[in-house]
């Protein structure tokens, strides 16, 4: 039963991974936003690094303090529109075409969402990579490279579910794409762009709630300085929680849609 | 094993809008046998093809696709059968061989089998060249055979095709059928709708016709159309203008007064058009008749008109089919 499950999951996942890398637009377009804030802000903000809010980051340049937040951008853009793709199968009646097959319906499910880890953490890794060659460096060398991956792709795993949720719920496009675009302010009121030090009080508060926040505060201190198991733990407890209950959310909307 | 594969007992769907789709259809399909479902868009055919398929729950009624219900059974129902929906639907990122090969292991078709089986299939439908390309590049007819070789990777006992044939050139449906009938041959029972007569009476053993979410006849196309009663004799008079053309006609009226099979005489602007029961046998005696008792009859052509599944629907219906796109938009929220 389960290895059936198991089963159908893994051949139903690289399809959409096939889905996904066959279309470079798919990829460019998560990359490219990272890639030029990346870029541009690491240029035009150099000398921002001189203020006392930054020391206790680690950082030895704004590039570096600017990379950990671009890479856990990425993550969050992999994953903002993922809800569409299975919309536009449960809309053109594929869904169906798998639904009349002898599988568990959560397999069409798990084979959207598993796919996910591997989609944001290439894409994320795609940005480490980048902002090495712009001059970043890993501490951690290669074992931190891994980590920063798997905490990248375990993220937006968890996160597909604020653009899963109304997808399924509205099965309309627009209203996704509308909607995700809520969910836009919270990356950027994260410390992607300066640390907590320098921030009004409210964002500070918003910051020790703000899950991206957690996930740039564990990739950080692995490209900077060295192993901190304090962040990588509250890191793995966020995206715990947040997977948790919007997870379940996205299988209850699921289950729903397909009743 | 059954002697009956697909058995729908007063069967009833109300969509949540109040539309009564589907309003108390029963039916019966044998083993082996291939069953149409004849009827204009909206008659109910893709969601009766909805319950079947265990994609949508009835409102009432029972249905059993190979001996097990579609409700509280449906993986053993899923198993056994191959679908292919009113629009191909594929994975437009995946190649063809990538397409078929999916659907074979959801159905868990073991993995050299599915190699051998996914080969056979591309050259049945002739897409061993297209077989590596992705299936978003396909045409319209290419994209048909593709779903229907999805719908067959696993060998199933039952077919259920929803128009399938919506949306094809002539020519590519003429060779669609062809493939048709082959699958039929080889004892797979299936069940498909159409909105087109031809299709119905070219590859079914038994129609249904549907109409307004009820079954109004069913029968073989040779008896529905046997039912109707008269062949059409048209015959094509040779005439000195508009009067003597009456006079013929009325001459034509005149000579077959009396003539057991005669239903009807239609005047005509090229002659008269009868109505004859079984005419292929009443014409040797009919063109006697014609001929003599000093009226001059000049016929110069004489063609026999079988009737039409088209002319089965008539008069079963009152109405006409139109051959227009069957489509209908998916209700949305938002
Ligand atoms: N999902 C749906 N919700 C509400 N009404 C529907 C839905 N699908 C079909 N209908 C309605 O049910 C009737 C039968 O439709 P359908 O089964 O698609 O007919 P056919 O396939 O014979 O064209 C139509 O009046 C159609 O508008
Ligand atoms: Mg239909």
């Amino acid at each position: 039963m389960i290895r059936d499950f198991f089963y159908e999951a893994w051949f139903l996942s690289l399809r959409t991974l096939r889905r996904f890398f066959r279309v470079p637009a798919n990829w460019i377009g998560i990359i490219l936003f990272p890639l030029i804030q990346l870029f541009v802000f690491s240029q035009l903000f150099k000398d921002i690094i001189q203020l006392p809010g930054f020391r206790s980051s680690g950082s030895g340049s704004y590039l570096a303090y600017l990379a950990p937040g671009q890479i856990a951008f990425t993550a969050f853009f992999a994953v903002a529109w993922s809800g569409s793709a299975i919309l536009v199968e449960y809309r053109n009646g594929y869904m169906d075409k798998l639904r009349a097959t002898p599988i568990y319906r959560t397999s069409i499910l798990v084979g959207e969402l598993a796919p996910l880890f591997i989609e944001s953490a290439i894409m994320a890794g795609g940005i480490l990579a980048l902002s090495v060659v712009l001059g970043a460096t890993i501490k951690t060398g290669l074992i931190g490279a891994a980590l920063i991956l798997v905490l990248s792709g375990l993220f937006g795993m968890a996160w597909a579910g604020t653009s899963f949720v109304p997808a399924l719920l509205t099965k309309s496009e627009q209203a996704t794409g509308t909607l995700s675009l809520l969910f836009f302010p919270i990356a950027f009121m994260s410390t992607a762009f300066v640390p907590p030090a320098l921030m009004p009080r409210w964002l500070q508060t918003v910051n020790s709630w703000n899950p991206i926040t957690f996930l740039i505060e564990a990739i950080r201190p692995l490209m900077v300085s060295g192993y901190d198991w304090a962040a990588i733990g509250k890191a793995l407890v966020a995206i715990a929680v947040l997977g948790l209950v919007l997870q379940s959310a996205t299988l209850w909307a699921f289950r729903r849609l397909t009743a | 094993m059954p002697s009956s594969v697909i058995e729908v007992e007063n069967l009833v769907k109300v969509y949540s809008g109040g539309t009564r789709a589907v309003d108390g259809i029963s039916f019966h399909v044998g083993a082996g046998e291939l069953l149409g479902f004849l009827g204009p868009n909206g008659a109910g055919k893709t969601t009766t093809i909805r319950i079947l398929a265990t994609l949508l729950a009835a409102t009432s009624g029972a249905a059993r696709v190979a001996g097990f219900d579609v409700t509280t059974q449906a993986s053993d129902v899923r198993r056994r059968l191959g679908l292919a929906m009113q629009t191909p639907t594929l994975d437009t990122f995946a190649t063809g061989r990538e397409n078929i090969e999916l659907i074979g292991r959801m159905h868990r078709v073991p993995r050299a089998e599915l190699k051998r089986r996914t080969d056979e299939l591309l050259e049945l439908m002739g897409l061993t060249a297209v077989a590596r390309k992705l299936a978003g590049t396909y045409s319209g007819g290419m994209r048909r055979r593709l779903d229907l070789a999805c719908a067959l990777v696993h060998r199933p006992q039952v077919l259920i095709l929803d128009e399938p044939t919506e949306g094809l050139d002539p020519q590519s449906r003429i060779a669609l059928w062809d493939e048709l009938e082959r699958i039929s041959q080889d004892g797979t029972t299936m069940l498909l709708t159409t909105h087109y007569m031809e299709e119905a009476d070219r590859l079914c053993n038994r129609v249904a016709i549907i109409d307004n979410g009820r079954i109004v006849v069913d029968g073989s196309p040779a008896d529905l159309k046997a039912g109707i009663g008269a062949d059409t004799v048209t015959l094509q008079l040779d005439a000195n203008g508009p009067e003597d053309l009456a006079r013929q006609q009325e001459d034509v009226r005149g000579l077959l007064r009396g003539f057991g099979s005669l239903e009807s005489v239609t005047p005509e602007p090229f002659g008269v058009r009868l109505a004859i029961r079984d005419a292929g046998r009443a014409i040797p005696e009919l063109m006697r008749r014609l001929d003599g008792n000093g009226r001059v009859v000049h016929v110069i052509g004489l063609a026999v008109g079988q009737p039409s599944l088209d002319d089965v629907f008539v008069k079963y219906t009152g109405r006409r089919i139109r051959a227009e796109a069957a489509d209908h938009p998916i209700i949305l929220g938002w």
